[in-house]
Formats: structure tokens, C-alpha cells, sequence
């Protein structure tokens, strides 16, 4: 665990000094005109936000804002879950690993139980 | 409208496509892995709004916007999500400001921040625009006797 933790630092360094500068150009969040901000579809993340009953309301920056929350999420737990298969000298990303990855990773606690 | 399950999920084409940039060249991912994956992904969004609701609540306000969201990753222990989200916040802002730059026809933008859910339709923008501009400024005559 000490190297997934390890492994978890370098990860987080990598997301906070601008890890989208490695991504291809499209996906990064840029000011050029017409460039993609969001991988994920607004209107999903908006249906997701709507099945929530106690919110009423939802701005437009706040629905893009976790679309965008969504793939960072997206990216760590994966990063997360393929130290777990290099543990175990695999290549291959298997669920095993996600969920060593939420046992290990105490913010993704939110996950335990909802997977199954 | 009725949800249905399948409206709840993220689309795992684009789940994939996040997973593998995110991944060294020559990993691949098990067909479960990426489901649950993007069923942690629908799950977080769960989470992650009832967290910003809460804090839109307590300022006593019935849109979640923003900040209320941001407020929710640093409450949830995810702050080094925050700086990518704040840049991504502010090349969102960037490009809705060229964008509305080129809808000065309809004059200014009614208050953009605030989408009632269910009613983001661009066609009743454009009903109400046009029963604007086709009301009478007198009063209709009254009616022949």
C-alpha cells in the first residue's frame, strides 16, 4: 500500500501542476474558440444532478463544473486502480484492482457497497 | 419525463476514451473494470451534487452553482481537483462571453446562471421571444356589439 500511496502522490503532483497539458490538445480546456471543454455530455451529467430531489435549481457553470469533476474522478481512480494491477505485475486493469483501490484510497470510502 | 436506469449512466464510449489517456500506453482494461468504473463516475456526480446542494442551502440559495460545487470537492478531501476545475471554470466563462458575443440579435442574455432543471429548452426561449414581440402595445378592441 505504501507504493499505491506513493504512486497516489505522484499521481495527484502530475493532475495539480496541469496534467492536461499531456492530454491531446482537443481535450484540454484551452481559449482557443470552439474548443471541447468536456469530454462527458452536459445533458447526462444534468440528468444525474436532476434525480437528486432536493435540488431545485442548477446553474450552467454548475453542471459543466461536474462534468469536468467527473473526469478528473474518472482519471484518478483509474490511475489508482492500475497501481493495484502493477502490484500484482498485470497489464491489464481488472475490477479486483478498483476495489483494492477504494480500500486503499480513504476519498473514495463514498464508494464502498455502491458497485455491486 | 420519466428517468430511465440507462439515463443515469455515463456514456462508456467517452469513460473508455478518459480511462485509456489517463492510462501508460499498453494497459488495457477489463470489460468490468470499466463498468464499474463509470458506475463510480454516476455515483460520484450523485454524491458530489448532494454535497453542493447542501452548501448552496445553507447560503440560502436555491441554485446550485459553482462555487457550491467547488465547495464540495475541498468537503469530500478531493482538493487537488480544484485548480484544474478553477481553469476549467474560467475557460468555460471565456468562451460562453465569445459566445454571447455573437447573440447580440435577441439583446442582452436574460440571467444565464439560472436553469430551472426541465425547462433547459431552447424552443420556449425562442416561444416566449416571439410572443414578446408579437403582444400589442394598446389594448385589444372591445368586442362589436
Amino acid at each position: 500500500m505504501a507504493a499505491l500511496a506513493a504512486g497516489k502522490g505522484a499521481f495527484r503532483e502530475e493532475e495539480g501542476t496541469g496534467g492536461d497539458a499531456a492530454a491531446p490538445q482537443l481535450h484540454a480546456p484551452t481559449s482557443a474558440p470552439g474548443a471541447r471543454l468536456s469530454r462527458l455530455p452536459l445533458a447526462r451529467v444534468k440528468a444525474l444532478v436532476k434525480a437528486d430531489p432536493d435540488v431545485t435549481l442548477a446553474g450552467q457553470e454548475a453542471i459543466f463544473i461536474l462534468a469536468r469533476a467527473a473526469e478528473l474522478f474518472v482519471e484518478t481512480i483509474a490511475k489508482d486502480a492500475y497501481c493495484c494491477a502493477q502490484q500484482g505485475k498485470r497489464k491489464t486493469l481488472q475490477r479486483r484492482d478498483l476495489d483494492n483501490a477504494i480500500e486503499a484510497v480513504d476519498e473514495f470510502a463514498f464508494l464502498e457497497g455502491t458497485l455491486d | 419525463m420519466a428517468e430511465r436506469p440507462e439515463d443515469l449512466n455515463l456514456p462508456n464510449a467517452v469513460i473508455t476514451r478518459i480511462i485509456k489517456e489517463a492510462l501508460p500506453d499498453g494497459v488495457s482494461t477489463s470489460k468490468e473494470a470499466r463498468s464499474a468504473i463509470s458506475r463510480a463516475a454516476s455515483v460520484f456526480v450523485l454524491c458530489a451534487t448532494s454535497c453542493a446542494n447542501s452548501f448552496a442551502m445553507k447560503g440560502k440559495c436555491k441554485t446550485l452553482n459553482a462555487s457550491d460545487v467547488l465547495s464540495a470537492m475541498q468537503e469530500v478531501e478531493l482538493q487537488w481537483f480544484m485548480t484544474p476545475l478553477k481553469e476549467a471554470l474560467e475557460a468555460y466563462r471565456r468562451e460562453q462571453k465569445r459566445q454571447e458575443g455573437s447573440c447580440d440579435f435577441f439583446g442582452k442574455r436574460d440571467s444565464e446562471t439560472a436553469t430551472l432543471i426541465g425547462q433547459f429548452d431552447l424552443s420556449c426561449l425562442l416561444t416566449r421571444i416571439v410572443r414578446q414581440l408579437l403582444i400589442p402595445s394598446f389594448p385589444p378592441h372591445p368586442p362589436k356589439k
